[in-house]
């Protein structure tokens, strides 16, 4: 059989894995915010097996419910038949955008990105105050969204790594880049090599990431390959947090959102958890939890994209928050903060921090 | 869709819930059995009005409707028409009263199973069947294939627990079927009629069920056969030990290959394992219960024998035993599951007869079984772009349904006819039954809209 498009070639067996048990309507975050089989993990597999069958063309027809997917691997993670339903997603979205079928907005990204450095197409410098020096032991990347959006928890991470003594510098960010691979393109090289020849100036031995999703795209993409080359290590910064003894606790009720690129996509569960156990010993988990953990609705491009499904999704994540009466919500991810921040309603009073921004605020009321 | 009935539908369900993109035809052409048709429409329904409305509309212009679930049939009944239009049901989802009172609960069709439970939960009752989808299906999906599960030798299948329907037949009429009491003999048991008829009579829009306390010990035990058949002749000698396991479950070698490949869980790669469980309202009488259940084990031979009170490491068992459809597919890319009924003391017969069947036609057969009441699911596994494999899978097929039968047996104890088992309906059923059936159709259904090429029907 002829096989006409990449993901044909690379996951024409996963594809026909797909057993259509329909277990994924249990997980998926799209589905779950709007009860439409044809967003769900099997809707996409059938259309994709359709697509190998010449039934279906892959075509403008099919980009809302392929470029509708938050790539949040909950539909993997629990696919009885071990489909990678995400690295397909991927590939056929690459197969799209090679046949000038692509969502406006994810094209835009991808222009924005040949012209500018972050997401957001700002010329201007992010406005964060924070260490520069010539060199650090650690270089501390920040990402879009914490640069440009989240202004206010970067500055707030940034307070309590000074105030942990911590020798590390801020440089002058490109975006990661790695978004432009969920959404149908590739990895910026010139971006990777500059956010490279940056570090490496710094000498430093580490870059902590502030978001996990550069720290996933750092770790594991080839694009970034220098870094480990040079012995340059990546962690995101749960994982350097939580060796500190902070000293001080709330007694607040707290719980945790698993951002999916840190959980899910990194395995990093513990680390969040155990800084948590430190600083708040009335911590309650959500209903789901750990590798369960709804999808917050950012990822995948979906928050520019699909604004109005991406809400929905955070907005169930956050009833998860309020059943447990929560009243602060804490995750690791800017963008999570940023997304959840947005959903909340006015009745929900708990308030939403990144684990660093709230020990930062812990420290200053202490 | 010709553009008036598009226009008629859109003003019944509103803009927002009719669909007919090619993204969600696709989608609505298939539920877990492989088959496909494609519909020309789609609607999502909020209210029983709405039902009664598109009803009418479709009778008046003889169009096609199969209602729909979660789609997990492994039949092809949630299969629509070609052409026709899905009613996807899902939207319905309120829990619409819970009377513990009573010892009832009022859903819409569109519930989740496992979400039933979960607001059932702190009442400390339970709706007992337990399909293996459960964690997607919608309860309108179990009542119309009548869905049963892993606690059926003890409490039955969805069937014993439906006191009364809302249904909406084909002209647009509202039926009301049974009572709210827990008994009923006013008039023809029509309720009983509706489940199981994989919406080829009604469209189910509300459910009362009677509901159970749940039990609040459990102890599991799984014990190791280094024969299939053995193990079936352990399950006879434990339905006849004076107790009734609350689960019986069955694993062949192929399933627990697959578990193995999907889960940490680490189970022996044996001919086959037994999962037992035995509840009770104390520990001491879930474990009395089981120490007959090890005599009986140890009796026919069972190689290792491991007890559990932790539900905990159960729950791991139960999630893997009912993902045991989808894992078999990481063994080939394509699988197509049974779900044949004998009698209790056939079971070991069946097993063997499986094994002698799966050999013959150089096929892979996973089975699994729920055994306590004698439902056996062989799972054939094949690769399904080989048309050599898919032309022997027939054969296999004819050749467990023909076993089957000849044992006492039926084709279907839980999943339904569907598309898949309609032509063989005859084999099962004399003339008579057939024609019953038929009139039945008939009376419910003149113009043959609802769900047609079912259950082995005429139309």
């Amino acid at each position: 059989m002829t096989e006409k498009y990449e993901f044909e070639k690379k996951y024409r067996n996963q594809v026909l894995r797909c057993s259509a048990c329909g277990f994924c309507r249990s997980d998926c975050p799209v589905f779950g915010a709007t009860l439409r089989s044809s967003y769900n993990a099997r809707g996409k597999m059938l259309l994709l097996k359709e697509v190998m069958d010449k039934k279906v063309e892959l075509n403008d027809e099919l980009i809302e419910t392929l470029f509708q997917c938050t790539t949040c691997a909950n539909c993997s993670t629990h696919c009885p038949s071990g489909v990678e339903v995400p690295e397909i997603i991927k590939q056929a979205r690459q197969d799209m955008v090679h046949i000038g079928s692509c969502h406006p907005v994810f094209k835009g990204m991808h222009e924005v990105l040949q012209k500018h450095t972050n997401i957001y197409a700002e010329d201007e410098p992010a406005d964060i105050e924070g260490r520069r020096k010539e060199t650090a032991q650690y270089v501390y990347f920040i990402g879009c969204v914490g640069a440009y959006r989240e202004e206010e928890a970067t500055a707030a991470t940034l307070q309590l790594l000074d105030q942990l003594g911590v020798d590390y510098t801020l440089i002058d960010e490109a975006c990661c880049s790695g978004v432009l691979e969920d959404v149908g393109y590739q990895i910026n090289t010139d971006l990777a090599g500059k956010n490279i020849e940056r570090v490496l100036d710094t000498g430093a031995g580490a870059i902590i990431t502030g978001c996990p999703y550069c720290s996933r795209t750092f770790n594991n993409k080839t694009q970034f390959a220098a870094l480990k080359d040079n012995g340059v290590k990546v962690f995101h910064l749960s994982q350097f947090l939580k060796d500190f003894d902070f000293g001080v606790q709330t007694d607040k009720r707290v719980t945790y959102h698993d951002p999916c690129d840190l959980g899910r996509h990194c395995g990093i569960y513990e680390e969040p958890r155990d800084i948590i156990r430190k600083i708040a010993p009335n911590f309650v988990e959500m209903a789901h939890h750990h590798a369960e953990a709804l999808c917050c609705g950012a990822g995948g491009g979906v928050r520019g994209a699909y604004a109005k499904n991406s809400i929905a999704m955070a907005r169930r994540r956050l009833a998860e928050a309020e059943a447990v009466k929560a009243e602060i919500v804490l995750t690791e991810c800017n963008s999570c903060v940023h997304n959840l921040s947005n959903a909340k309603l006015r009745r929900q009073k708990f308030k939403i921090y990144n684990m660093s921004q709230f020990i930062s605020e812990l420290l200053k009321a202490a | 869709m010709d553009s008036k009935t598009k226009e008629a539908l859109i003003k019944i369900v509103g803009p927002d819930n009719f669909t007919d993109r090619l993204i969600d035809r696709v989608s609505f052409s298939y539920d877990s059995s492989g088959l496909s048709r494609r519909p020309a429409a789609a609607v999502w329904i909020e209210n029983t009005q709405q039902v009664a409305d598109v009803m009418k509309l479709a009778n008046e212009h003889k169009l096609a409707v199969t209602p729909r679930g979660a789609g997990t049939s492994l039949t092809g009944s949630a299969v629509p028409q070609e052409g026709g239009l899905v009613l996807d049901m899902s939207r319905m989802n309120r829990v619409l009263k819970i009377s513990i009172e009573d010892r009832q609960v009022v859903v819409q069709p569109g519930v989740v199973f496992d979400d039933l439970n979960q607001v059932l939960a702190p009442s400390g009752f339970f709706f007992p069947p337990n399909p293996a989808s459960g964690k997607v299906s919608t309860i309108g999906g179990n009542v119309a294939t009548n869905a049963g599960g892993i606690k059926g030798a003890k409490y039955g299948t969805t069937r014993d627990y439906v006191l009364n329907l809302e249904v909406v037949l084909p002209n647009g009429s509202v039926l009301h079927t049974g009572s709210n009491t827990m008994k009923c003999v006013s008039g023809y048991d029509l309720t009983r009629l509706f489940v199981g008829s994989e919406g080829t009579l009604g469209v189910v829009t509300e459910i009362t069920l009677k509901i159970n306390p749940k039990p609040q010990a459990t102890t599991t035990c799984t014990a190791t056969f280094d024969d299939l058949p053995q193990a079936g002749k352990a399950v006879s000698e434990i339905m006849c030990s004076g107790i009734v396991p609350s689960v019986l479950e069955l694993i062949d070698s192929a399933n627990l290959e697959a578990v193995n490949q999907a889960t940490d869980l680490d189970l022996p790669e044996v001919a086959a394992m037994l999962l037992v469980e035995t509840d009770g309202y104390t520990q001491e009488e879930a474990d009395r219960q089981m120490d007959r259940v090890v005599e009986a084990l140890q009796n026919n031979h069972a190689g290792e024998i491991v007890k559990t009170s932790s539900a905990e490491e159960a729950e791991k068992l139960w999630a893997a035993r009912k993902a045991s459809y989808g894992v078999l597919t990481r063994l080939n890319n394509n699988v197509l599951a049974e779900d044949l009924v004998v009698p209790i003391s056939k079971v070991a017969e069946m097993l063997a007869g499986i094994l002698d069947i799966g050999k013959r036609h150089n096929i892979l057969i996973g089975t699994v079984a729920h055994a306590g009441d004698g439902n056996i699911h062989p799972v054939l596994v094949y690769d399904g772009t080989n048309p050599d494999e898919v032309e022997r899978v027939k054969k296999v097929e004819a050749d467990l349904f023909k076993l089957a039968l000849d044992l006492g047996g039926t084709l279907t104890g839980e999943h339904g006819v569907g598309m898949s088992k309609a032509s063989y309906m005859n084999q099962e059923h004399d003339p008579v039954f057939m024609q019953v059936m038929n009139g039945l159709k008939n009376l419910f259904d003149p113009n043959a809209i609802l769900n047609p090429g079912k259950l082995g029907l005429e139309v």
